[in-house]
């Protein structure tokens, strides 16, 4: 049923050859950020909803902050939370600690954090003894036109901030090129994300997740550069070969350095992730602001128009974004995977897992952390849903007439 | 045993036709069903360091047993926790999931079965089966912990001083189970040896016994959280080694309110059972069906339009990735086959 004769190396996440170099730019782009002797500030956030088309506007140089999966960084974390935080609000705070936290982290002179769930909020509250950090309010009420008219002065207050950092002004003209430039780069993410549509995806899960990676860590232009050919190299691949079980992953967070799901799926069970609803994966990347107007405007409404996280409400804009994935991507099931202790997506869950069911979509659902150590539980749920869905497979191929 | 004695429901369809073996490589016991076209046999031993050597001496007992000689064995399929360790040059072999393996082996023995709980030696599981063909529908498994397992029930065993065959029987004699409120194993123990403190002091020599019946029903919760999730539909049949457990069983039934449906083999072997059966399948299925032995089977491509996702209104705001056209063979979601 499964072709688990040969795992190479478990656990291990391996690349496509295409995608290797431009994970080699994301690491010397990394040490940049840490070693490199010059006057330009450098500003963290952690959440997607923290619209970068700012910090970049401002010349600084800037990260998403999402690295997480190493349990020693965890435990650094403990010292500061209980154990109902997630293990990445934890990984959070312990990367920032000044004895041995992330060397990345430590490098960051200003941390912003928009206010999403009220673990990452209290983590902010710890960090903030170990860096300055400004936090944002983020309205839930996503639809609502005071939450947009709210945001926006949120985002003017950001810029302000910004600015400060960067110790220069930001011109309006500046965010306007910005904008044009972020929606680019996130056009070219979707379009990438698209070819996994095919029946055969020149592109795995993993290197997905890879491609997402260079859009939190690389500046905007070099991105394009390098992932505009990509895709023109991808696209022209025929699509021939066997179908493999398509999965799509909904969830919480899906840190960098988190891919022992992935890998497992992909690389020890042999089916394959071609869609993620979280905000690792393929969230960002749906929405495009406006490119005319007031760029404050656009940045509020665009950013509140991404695919919503389970924080936002109402709750049906979570539940339809991964719904008309399923769809769009033919995916075979759906695995609801979310970090032990998120008090938002463990809620969550229930109408999500009833929705998808009654939706006819098969799912299930995996809790974690990053403690690895068990590893074998988790494989032998996602094989024996592998197990469901290739039945599922079989019975529907015997159904259908003769051609 | 002859297969004639055991199954509720006869013709039995699940012999093959030539003999076969399902192993179960546990946790803590590894456990082999062989099936000719009208016996079947079982053997277990204690698992060990290494998970080849456990399935080799599995092997060679049904062998011994059955006067069968490795070559007339046509097809073996291993499953359970070291199913990932198997591999053999002379026999073709697969390795399933516990959880298929465990659905079959219940379907087989008593086809009316809907809903399995499976507790092993450090998982506890509930499944949902189609009992118009043993497929699993659905199912859930307990978090990484070692509470409402029989790893649970060992530990429990040894703090009261009991063998692992005495803690349940000793249970079915409480008066008044003791309260055990913490769901984990590390808490249990100490509300338990606070508990025997009490007991011993008072000199009251039901203490023992209540104690085990408070480890069962603490285990018995956490266990029917599992089953909320699928759902009761009887038949019930409970699998696993802890299947034996009598005190385990009544509390089960106190808890979810119906009864286990009774069983002719000792469940222990439902897993091993189910494997067996699903290589009488692999067996006789032919070649270009289920792909070649030794391989792992490749499901054939489903070509079926999708008509069962509906497509809902968008909420303002969510942009959709461009679509573009279906893959031929975009698979159909069939609704689920139990309701």
């Amino acid at each position: 049923m499964l072709d688990i004769a040969h795992p190479d190396r478990p656990g291990e996440a391996s690349l496509s050859a295409d995608i290797l170099p431009i994970r080699a730019l994301i690491e010397a782009e990394q040490r940049d950020f840490i070693d490199r002797q010059d006057e330009i500030k450098r500003a963290g956030y952690f959440c997607a909803y923290t619209p970068p088309e700012l910090l970049n506007a401002a010349g600084l140089r800037h990260a998403r902050l999402f690295k997480a999966g190493d349990a020693q960084i965890v435990s650094q974390g403990e010292h500061y939370t209980q154990s109902v935080f997630c293990d990445f609000s934890k990984s959070c705070i312990g990367a920032f600690d000044r004895n041995g936290g992330d060397p990345f982290y430590l490098a960051v002179d200003k941390l912003y954090n928009f206010h999403t769930c009220a673990s990452m909020k209290r983590a902010s509250e710890v960090i903030e003894q170990f860096v300055p950090t400004t936090l944002f309010n983020l309205p839930r009420m996503r639809n609502e036109a005071a939450s947009r008219r709210y945001f926006r002065e949120e985002i003017l207050r950001f810029r302000d901030d910004a600015a400060a950092l960067a110790g220069r002004p930001i011109n309006d003209d500046d965010i306007h090129a910005q904008i044009v430039l972020f929606n680019q780069a996130r056009r070219l993410l979707k379009k990438l994300s698209e070819l996994r549509q095919r029946g055969n995806p020149p592109l795995t899960g993993l290197d997905f997740l890879e491609l997402v990676r260079g859009y939190f860590y690389l500046p905007p232009e070099r991105l394009i550069t390098l992932y505009q050919p990509l895709y023109d190299r991808l696209s022209r691949t025929p699509d021939d070969g066997a179908r493999p079980v398509r999965l799509m992953i909904t969830g919480s967070i899906m840190a960098d350095g988190d891919r022992r799901l992935v890998s497992l799926i992909e690389q020890e069970i042999g089916a394959r992730v071609v869609a993620e609803d979280h905000c690792a994966g393929l969230r960002p990347f749906v929405h495009e602001l406006s490119e005319s107007g007031d760029p404050f405007a656009a940045l509020a409404n665009g950013y509140l128009d991404q695919a919503p996280c389970a924080r936002m409400k109402p709750l049906e804009d979570s539940l339809s974004f991964p719904t008309c994935l399923a769809q769009d991507y033919a995916v075979d099931g759906i695995l609801y995977v979310y970090l032990k202790f998120c008090a938002c997506y463990g809620i969550t869950r229930q109408a999500f897992v009833n929705h998808f069911q009654d939706q006819g979509i098969p799912v299930l659902e995996l809790s974690s952390d990053y403690s690895q150590s068990d590893h074998g539980q988790i494989k032998t749920r996602v094989e024996a849903f592998i197990e469901i869905l290739n039945e599922r497979r079989h019975d529907v191929d015997l159904a259908a007439p003769a051609h | 045993m002859k297969i004639s004695d055991i199954a509720v429901d006869l013709p039995w369809r699940f012999a093959p036709d030539r003999p076969v073996v399902g192993l179960d490589i546990g946790s803590r016991g590894s456990k082999a069903v062989l099936l000719t076209t009208d016996e079947i046999h079982t053997t277990f031993v204690a698992t060990g360091l290494y998970m080849q050597e456990t399935a080799d001496e599995l092997l060679a007992r049904l062998l011994r047993q059955t006067g069968l000689a490795r070559q007339d064995v046509k097809f073996v399929v291993g499953t359970g926790y070291g199913r990932i360790s198997l591999a053999y040059d002379d026999i073709p072999y697969q390795v399933v999931t516990e959880i298929t393996c465990h659905a079959l082996g219940a379907h087989a023995l008593n086809p009316r079965t809907r809903t399995i709980i499976d507790i092993g030696g450090q998982d506890s599981k509930a499944i949902k089966i189609d009992p118009a063909t043993g497929k699993v529908v659905q199912f859930v498994m307990n978090d990484k912990c070692a509470a409402g397992t029989g790893r649970f029930l060992e530990k429990a065993a040894v703090l009261l001083g009991l063998g692992l065959d005495e803690l349940g029987p000793v249970a079915l004699a409480a008066t008044a189970p003791a309260q055990i409120s913490s769901q984990c194993v590390v808490f249990a123990e100490s509300e338990m040896i606070s508990l025997r403190a009490r007991g011993e002091r008072h000199g009251d020599g039901s203490a023992r016994a209540n104690i085990a019946a408070g480890i069962h029903y603490a285990s018995a919760r956490r266990v029917k959280t599992l089953l909320g999730r699928v759902g009761t539909e009887p038949d019930l049949v409970f699998t696993g080694g802890v299947a034996n457990n009598v005190g385990m069983r009544k509390a089960m039934e106190d808890l979810i309110g119906r009864p286990f449906a009774a069983t002719p083999i000792d469940m222990i072997y439902a897993g091993a059972l189910g494997a067996a059966v699903q290589a009488g399948r692999l067996a006789s299925a032919k070649p270009a069906a289920h792909g070649a032995a030794n391989g792992h089977a490749h499901p054939t491509h489903a070509a079926a339009d999708h008509p069962l996702h509906h497509r809902h209104d968008l909420p303002a705001g969510i942009r959709l990735p461009e679509r573009v056209a279906k893959p031929a063979h975009a698979v159909r979601a069939a609704a689920q086959a139990d309701d």
